[in-house]
């Protein structure tokens, strides 16, 4: 497993050259307490998070909990709702990483080929996991739209950074996408 | 590669946990301490190559019997071949800077480093002298700030322990 320091190191590494970039790193260093925010804002919403993702995945797709479906008898749904948990919680790992090492090699290696080996369909788990990088770009960016939320809009935070962390918004959902394209 | 980051990531993991509040503090706690370390990296990539030939010169003229026939600096290919040895080192502790631990002066570096040598009948005498030099040769502010050389230093220590 690596972060970004180790990455940093063994592609320098590779070349037999010292790390140069250390500009990046100190970057890194930097906007260090808007990762661990963006990081506390995934892992204290996770589990609504996760149901919603799965519930969403369900209303768009009935045909799940009727008799047959992936997600009947309540056996599987739980076992779908686990799976949504240990998905977003390896994406949490690499966002407090700033490295897709320990997603890819914890989580997604061999994923596609387990799902496909117990009848699981991926396009489902891919709704559920692109709802999951929309919760999460949310609670990044912490910023409630009142189209959505309508009467219940509440503006919780104060505006801490203009950006509302783009670059991590950014990194948040390439490692979403990295979710996706192992199942796809 | 360990670091304080990954290794709250695999005891997070082995739990089955999001990362808690108390593990993005022990983040935050090497985030904090990062700036030294990377002023040391920057400052010592910058000068590698001289910090290295200055700890190379006085390694040789502390055991002038290395230049003698047969021995480990005797010809144009083995005095390349030392000072690229130095070189080396500086380099492992420029990446034990970056990431912050000593994994890798551990893996790269001290893994094995006994049986090499042994086995290229050559002595370790030498590195301690040089590295003993680099340990000696940084000063603040003139070098780094003096936090980045306690960094730098330590990791030089570090490196010396291992060869004696």
């Amino acid at each position: 497993m690596l972060d970004a320091f180790s990455r940093a190191v063994v592609s320098a590494d590779a070349s037999t050259s010292v790390v140069s970039d250390i500009a990046a790193l100190r970057n890194f260093v930097a906007s260090g307490n808007r990762r661990l925010d963006a990081v506390n804002a995934i892992a204290s919403n996770a589990s609504c998070m996760v149901s919603d993702a799965v519930a969403g995945m369900i209303c768009e797709n009935q045909g799940l909990i009727q008799a047959g479906g992936n997600c009947y008898p309540n056996r599987r749904m739980a076992a779908c709702l686990r799976d949504a948990e240990i998905i977003l919680r390896y994406v949490t790992y690499a966002l407090l990483a700033g490295d897709s090492s320990v997603l890819d090699d914890r989580c997604l290696n061999g994923l596609k080929e387990t799902y496909a080996a117990l009848g699981v369909p991926t396009t489902s788990a891919i709704r559920a996991v692109q709802i999951m990088k929309a919760q999460a770009v949310a609670h990044i960016q912490d910023n409630p739209s009142e189209k959505f939320a309508g009467a219940k809009l509440r503006k919780m935070n104060p505006i801490l950074v203009e950006d509302r962390c783009a670059s991590l918004v950014a990194e948040a959902c390439s490692y979403f996408d990295r979710v996706i394209a192992a199942l796809s | 590669m360990k670091s304080v980051v990954t290794t709250v990531i695999a005891a997070a993991d082995s739990a089955g946990r999001f990362p808690t509040t108390s593990d993005l503090e022990s983040v935050q706690g090497s985030i904090q301490r990062a700036a030294a370390r990377l002023e040391a990296a920057e400052k010592l990539s910058a000068n590698l190559d001289n910090v290295a030939r200055e700890a190379y010169e006085a390694c040789i003229k502390k055991y002038p019997y290395l230049n003698n026939p047969g021995e480990a600096n005797s010809t144009d290919t083995f005095k390349a071949k030392c000072l690229r040895d130095i070189k080396h080192y500086l380099r492992l502790i420029q990446y034990c800077l970056v990431v912050g631990g000593t994994g890798p002066l551990d893996e790269w570096g001290i893994a094995g480093q006994r049986e090499v040598y042994r086995a290229l009948g050559l002595p370790t005498a030498p590195y301690v002298a040089a590295l003993t030099f680099a340990r000696n040769r940084g000063c603040a502010p003139r070098d780094m700030s003096a936090q980045a050389l306690t960094e730098y230093n330590a990791l030089l220590d570090y490196a010396i322990n291992s060869l004696s």
